[in-house]
């Protein structure tokens, strides 16, 4: 049978040197339980990032193992890389066209379905399908969609235009973004919907009537009084969505492969490309640095714009 | 008197007797066989390409060697693009999951480089496998198997680009009056790529959108083998052999891209987009009257293999009995990727490996192979363009193998420096750039920076000495 602690203690404290180390275990206790989770933690999430903050300072490739330091090499040629400064940009891009997109759309859908309706639920459930498909499989149905023999979207088009019209959206530069904006908003939407939606019907319905017999217009209950009530989970979803949209690839894997050219190419597919289809191993960890570099300081900047965090 | 050393010969000789006689007795298939059969019960691994390929050893090589020796052939698919990092995955982990290899040839300086591959010319000897090395097609033979001295691989497909065209189109006499007097030359294959693109416009002109003058796969990677060919053939050089400053981005460079951008206005709308089998459904369906592709496509168009379940991707051949098989314009064709095959260096069973692949490739073996109708390997020996039974599979696989032969002959090898992936992705990335509209000299530019910053990586003095290697082979520039 095992002892109780105390009386674990109380058998440790039996001399001056056991008074001792009882007062230090008696202050240090608590930690010794918790510091083989701790190691465990630390082991599992900062060993790797140790070890790639390591790989970024040598020079490893596919057909090259040579381990010895080689200073800031790799992240002197992050500077120089023009395609991984192009792949950020793509990768803004998206985020700021399709981020405030999915809000808006899923803001006015959470409206719509706030109020009792016939089918409501059946009608919810259709909406929250696209968010429980893998990206992968929402990138290559659009594929599909789009194909310009085959797809639904190119003759539809043909049959209002009274002529057939070729509309290449994976190969031509203005219609490429579209395409991906289209798919990512058709797939994401439903998720700031059901958040939006759960905040909405959270909001204080005294505060709304009161307004209502005051005589308030509808923007300015939005503003006063829905607008605070849901910031919080507005935050949120931004957040998650924001970061989410930053690290796009699925579905721009689907429909264009970061194409034509790299026209499309986001962050996540050129990291993916150095690192597993041309195994620059290095290279890779100092572009994954410099991500996380970039995502904590805007993270933090969010977090602190939207008080969050204080 | 005889002293310790005839003595230390005499015993050498009489050791080797057994199995040079076995190899004189036997050709290459059986004697693998033979020496196999210690292996019984034992298992390898191949890589393959993953898809129709791998359908070979899966339902045809792999439970035959199994048959024959006792030998189970665990085959790895793998996708194309994956093959390269899962091959070196494995070595660089000294795992030794996968014994025997397929390798595209242009991969061989980076595998040999890295120490990924078996050099075999001990066991060639010792297998008595050289006499039979030489019926492969020089263009194989002399480019795709060796790294240096050494045999590293064993060329196993005979991949090259050939113009497939419609001959009833071709043939139509009004069609050739009407050419005639507009051109002012016979309406037959074209010779250079002016006279392509004029009797692609011409067809067009007459027949869309029934039937386009061509279609071409434009979706990476494809179009740069066809890239690769032209800038070679208009007098372009990748390189300056001494600074190793790219030089793609040329005049010629730019023409040629100019050229290949002109060429998609008589092709068929979307053609931007057309990807291996979008371009095998229009020729097939008859939608096209010219296309240049791997010789699959001829085997298909005459409707060889239809009705075998794996091929029910493959759109019913609309156009069986009216293909004509050609060199392309020029006459220079791109050899296009390839297989070759090897045997992993951390290969726990290197001679079992190594007889299997020898069996695989041996003429016996390899005219079973290369007449399955469900997989894509393609002809690459003398005796295969040679064969009386491959002759009589459809009415013109006669003229379908010559043409395969010839275009062998004066093939192209694709350009291989190391890392060639990445000058590969470079070429496929401008490309596409090309069809997205994206000015033709901004596109070359681009590739000529991309290639630098290449080079600059791996080290200019290392490429150099690649470079000058594979420009001196003969199929390297024409």
């Amino acid at each position: 049978m095992a002892l109780p602690f105390s009386r674990l203690h109380d058998a440790m404290s039996t001399d001056t040197y056991g008074h001792r180390l009882s007062v230090f275990s008696d202050r240090n206790f608590k930690y010794l339980m918790v510091a083989p989770g701790i190691l465990i933690l630390l082991l599992v999430g900062i060993f790797p990032l140790i070890y790639s903050l390591v790989v970024s300072f040598q020079n490893i490739t596919m057909t090259d193992v040579d381990t010895s330091f080689q200073g800031l090499l790799n992240y002197k040629q992050l500077f120089r890389d023009a395609r991984l400064w192009q792949a950020l940009g793509h990768t803004a891009l998206i985020t700021a066209i399709a981020l405030p997109l999915e809000l808006v759309l899923g803001f006015l859908l959470a409206q719509l379905f706030l109020e009792r309706m016939p089918g409501r639920q059946i009608f919810v459930a259709l909406l929250v399908l696209p968010t429980v498909l893998s990206p992968i499989v929402a990138g290559a149905t659009w594929r599909l969609m789009f194909d310009v023999r085959f797809g639904p979207i190119g003759q539809i088009v043909s049959y209002f235009a009274g002529e057939p019209v070729t509309l290449l959206w994976t190969v031509n530069p203005s219609l490429v973004y579209p395409a991906i904006i289209i798919c990512e908003v058709w797939q994401w939407t439903p998720f700031m919907f059901l958040l939006l939606l759960a905040a909405l019907s959270n909001v204080d319905q005294s505060q709304l009537e009161a307004a209502e017999l005051d005589g308030a217009s509808y923007w300015r209950v939005l503003r006063q009084i829905i607008m605070p009530a849901i910031k919080p989970v507005v935050a949120i979803a931004v957040l998650i969505r924001g970061l989410d949209l930053f690290r796009i690839f699925d579905i721009i894997w689907a429909l264009t492969e970061g194409g034509p050219g790299s026209m499309t190419e986001t962050i996540s597919l050129y990291t993916y490309v150095i690192g597993f289809t041309q195994f620059d191993t290095s290279y890779t960890a100092a572009v994954a640095f410099l991500v996380v570099a970039l995502l904590s300081v805007i993270v933090t900047l969010v977090l602190r714009r939207m008080e969050l965090v204080k | 008197m005889i002293n310790r050393r005839q003595l230390m010969l005499g015993a050498s000789l009489l050791a080797l007797t057994p199995s040079m006689a076995l190899a004189q007795a036997k050709n290459a298939a059986e004697v693998a066989v033979e020496a196999a059969k210690k292996f019984a019960g034992t298992e390898i691994s191949i890589v393959w390409e993953a898809g129709l390929q791998s359908l070979d050893p899966l339902n045809y090589s792999g439970p035959k060697w199994e048959k024959l020796t006792g030998i189970k052939v665990k085959v790895v698919e793998v996708p194309t693009d994956q093959m390269f990092t899962k091959i070196m995955q494995d070595f660089r982990s000294g795992a030794g999951a996968y014994d025997a290899l397929n390798v595209i040839p242009s991969w061989m300086p980076d595998l040999v480089k890295a120490g990924a591959l078996e050099p075999l010319d001990a066991m060639v000897d010792q297998f008595g496998y050289r006499d039979e090395l030489q019926d492969i097609a020089a263009a194989y033979r002399d480019n795709q198997m060796k790294v240096g001295d050494k045999i590293y691989g064993f060329p196993d497909d005979g991949d090259v680009m050939l113009l497939y065209y419609r001959k009833d189109i071709f043939e139509d006499p009004k069609m050739m009056e009407e050419f005639k007097a507009k051109h002012g030359y016979d309406l037959a294959p074209p010779k250079d790529w002016k006279q392509f693109s004029e009797i692609g416009q011409f067809i067009t002109d007459k027949m869309a959108p029934k039937t386009y003058g061509a279609g071409f796969f434009r979706a990476a990677p494809y179009p740069q083998y066809m890239y690769q060919e032209r800038f070679r053939m208009e007098g372009g050089k990748f390189f300056d052999a001494e600074t190793m400053k790219s030089t793609v981005n040329s005049d010629v460079g730019v023409k040629v891209l100019q050229d290949m951008l002109a060429d998609n206005k008589f092709m068929p709308p979307g053609v931007e987009q057309w990807n291996f089998v979008d371009n095998l459904a229009n020729f097939l369906q008859g939608a096209t009257a010219m296309t240049i592709s791997w010789p699959p496509y001829g085997r298909w168009a005459a409707g060889y293999g239809s009705g075998e379940e794996a091929l029910n991707w493959v759109p019913k051949t609309q156009v069986a009995g009216k293909v004509g098989y050609s060199i392309n314009p020029l006459g220079r064709p791109e050899l296009g990727v390839g297989f070759a095959l090897s045997v992993s260096s951390a290969s726990k069973n290197k001679e079992a490996a190594y007889l299997f692949i020898q069996w695989l490739n041996s003429k016996q073996t390899s005219l079973e192979r290369v007449q399955l109708p469900y997989t894509l390997r393609d002809p690459f020996r003398t005796s295969h363009y040679e064969s009386a039974e491959y002759r009589k599979l459809w009415p013109d696989a006669g003229a379908y193998l010559d043409t395969i032969k010839l275009s062998g002959e004066k093939g192209l090898l694709d350009l291989s420096m190391l890392q060639q992936d990445k000058y590969d992705e470079a070429m496929s990335k401008a490309l596409s750039s090309l069809f997205a509209g994206t000015d033709p000299k901004a596109v070359a530019d681009e590739m000529a920076a991309q290639f630098d910053a290449i080079t600059e990586k791996v080290g200019a003095d290392k490429q150099k000495e690649i470079y000058q290697a594979w420009a001196a082979k003969p199929g390297a520039y024409p």
